[in-house]
């Protein structure tokens, strides 16, 4: 995942219309979207939800000059728990149905149902298009654009001063983590080397986790004191200058709200094929 | 163990984060009280370094690799659970918003299960343990097992609350898997317990590891 961290830093300094918009835009399209999908009821409806929400997500991925492999690549990161529990969806009978029709029998007693297909289907649009409206944030908007953006959208100055000190270290840590794991190489040391005895190796491992420990606690002292010594004390916070939204950030803001408000309550109350 | 989007209905997830939010204010009030109050860029750094932590491959018995939490870590050698509450958090929101690594509106749920289970089982069981066993090791291994196990099962309980996963099989698949992965993870905080004792003994809440 560190390693992931500076690929997504390359991202997010390219340019396009996206990157270019207001990040308290993005921040706020991305969570109303996500929202909005996890609000419509499970039921078919979601289909059409999910189908007008990807497009809109792919039309902002095509404007942004993103490889599609970027997408693929993040996506593939966060798959295996979401996918995990959506595949087992098809065996278990779930109390969003009363009546479970069989359509396959497994050896062992195992049997599939149709309706738990369905159920699982709807998880999977779900989780599709909230994923993708992440990646679609974070790999458009710079770090330190989201966390000004959220400062200005109103999170408190506690948050955004944490948070900021935290996204800055995240990058001397992954260095730290890239040098630590060359010089376990270099010593032809391999975690998962099996001629290796385990509890030689989980101690090696838990080692190199203390020294991180040991070392991120003592960065912390250095740049408290470093603080301190600039006067940093307890009325201190990150400054977050006032920027007026444009008039392209308002309506993009307004057509893309308009977007997801609309379409989930235009597709529950026109199409109502409840469970 | 992140609980991704979708997966618990927004009212059920709404009340999680309110839950969540009543642990996060704590926290930030334990910060400001134990941390002699301007220390809280030292638990910011300390929580990328928590997430670096996460990020390290481990090696699991047959060959594939896991992730360690670091909530038990983080709480005995900072002395409060409400230190994993607050590192965790941070970690969960760089982890949901940048890599969608867990969900937005179950960030709560997560926030809960890994932050505030995580921490108190982490803390409590330290220093529960710590008088019968006389040493910092055993506890700490308990304490590191205990936080990935019962987190575990509180997520299976809360996915079979929000219907998107049965109950019985939840508690099995994620209670037998975690209970495996959590050997590593005790197995590793009590190492890594045992390297911050020797080399840092300053920075452990307690200069001896030696609860108070």
């Amino acid at each position: 995942m560190i390693e992931d961290l500076f690929f997504l830093e390359k991202q997010t300094y390219k340019k396009s219309p996206v990157h270019s918009l207001d990040a308290r835009v993005k921040i706020i399209i991305a969570f109303a979207a996500i929202i909005a999908i996890v609000a419509v009821p499970y039921s078919t409806v979601i289909y059409t939800v999910g189908a007008v929400f990807f497009l809109f997500f792919a039309l902002l991925w095509a404007a942004s000059g993103l490889s599609p492999l970027v997408y693929f690549k993040r996506l593939v990161v966060i798959l295996p728990f979401g996918i995990f529990l959506i595949v087992f969806q098809i065996f278990f009978k779930n109390p969003y149905y009363e009546n479970f029709t069989t359509i396959a029998t497994l050896p062992f007693g195992i049997e599939i149902y149709a309706e738990s297909v369905q159920f699982a289907t709807i998880l999977l649009v779900k989780f599709l298009v909230s994923v993708s409206f992440i990646i679609l944030l974070s790999s458009t908007t710079r770090t330190q654009d989201m966390l000004e953006g959220a400062g200005r959208l109103g999170l408190p100055a506690e948050f955004t001063l944490t948070l900021g000190m935290m996204l800055r270290y995240l990058y001397v840590f992954g260095y730290m983590i890239r040098k630590m794991t060359q010089s376990l190489e270099t010593r032809c040391f391999n975690p998962f080397d099996r001629a290796l005895p385990y509890r030689y190796r989980l101690e090696k491992v838990a080692y190199a986790v203390g020294t991180l420990f040991i070392r991120s606690y003592e960065q912390g002292e250095r740049t408290y004191m470093a603080m301190l010594c600039r006067g940093y004390g307890r009325e201190s916070h990150l400054y977050i200058a006032k920027k007026p939204l444009e008039r392209k950030d308002w309506v993009f803001l307004t057509a893309g709200m308009a977007l997801v408000i609309v379409t989930p309550v235009l597709a529950w109350t026109r199409f109502p094929v409840i469970l | 163990m992140h609980i991704p989007d979708a997966f618990i209905p927004l009212p059920q997830a709404a009340v999680y984060w309110i839950i969540a939010l009543i642990f996060i204010a704590l926290s930030l009030r334990w910060a400001r009280k134990e941390l002699s109050d301007e220390k809280i860029p030292l638990v910011a750094i300390l929580a990328a370094g928590i997430f670096a932590i996460q990020a390290v491959n481990i090696p699991i018995p047959w060959g594939t690799s896991g992730h360690m939490m670091g909530a038990a870590l983080a709480a005995i050698v900072l002395g409060s659970p409400f230190a994993a509450v607050f590192i965790l958090t941070l970690v969960l929101i760089v982890q949901g918003v940048l890599f969608g690594d867990g969900g937005l509106t179950v960030m709560g749920a997560n926030i809960i299960n890994m932050g505030v289970i995580g921490g108190f089982f982490g803390y409590y069981s330290y220093r529960g343990f710590y008088p019968i066993f006389k040493s910092p090791y055993a506890p700490a291994f308990i304490a590191g097992w205990l936080s990935l196990f019962i987190a575990a099962l509180a997520c299976a309980v809360e996915m079979a609350m929000a219907g998107t996963f049965p109950l019985g099989l939840g508690l099995f698949s994620m209670g037998l898997y975690h209970a495996v992965i959590g050997i590593i993870e005790g197995g590793i905080t009590a190492f890594a317990i045992y390297l911050i004792a020797t080399a840092r003994p300053d920075i452990m809440a307690d200069s001896t590891g030696v609860p108070t």
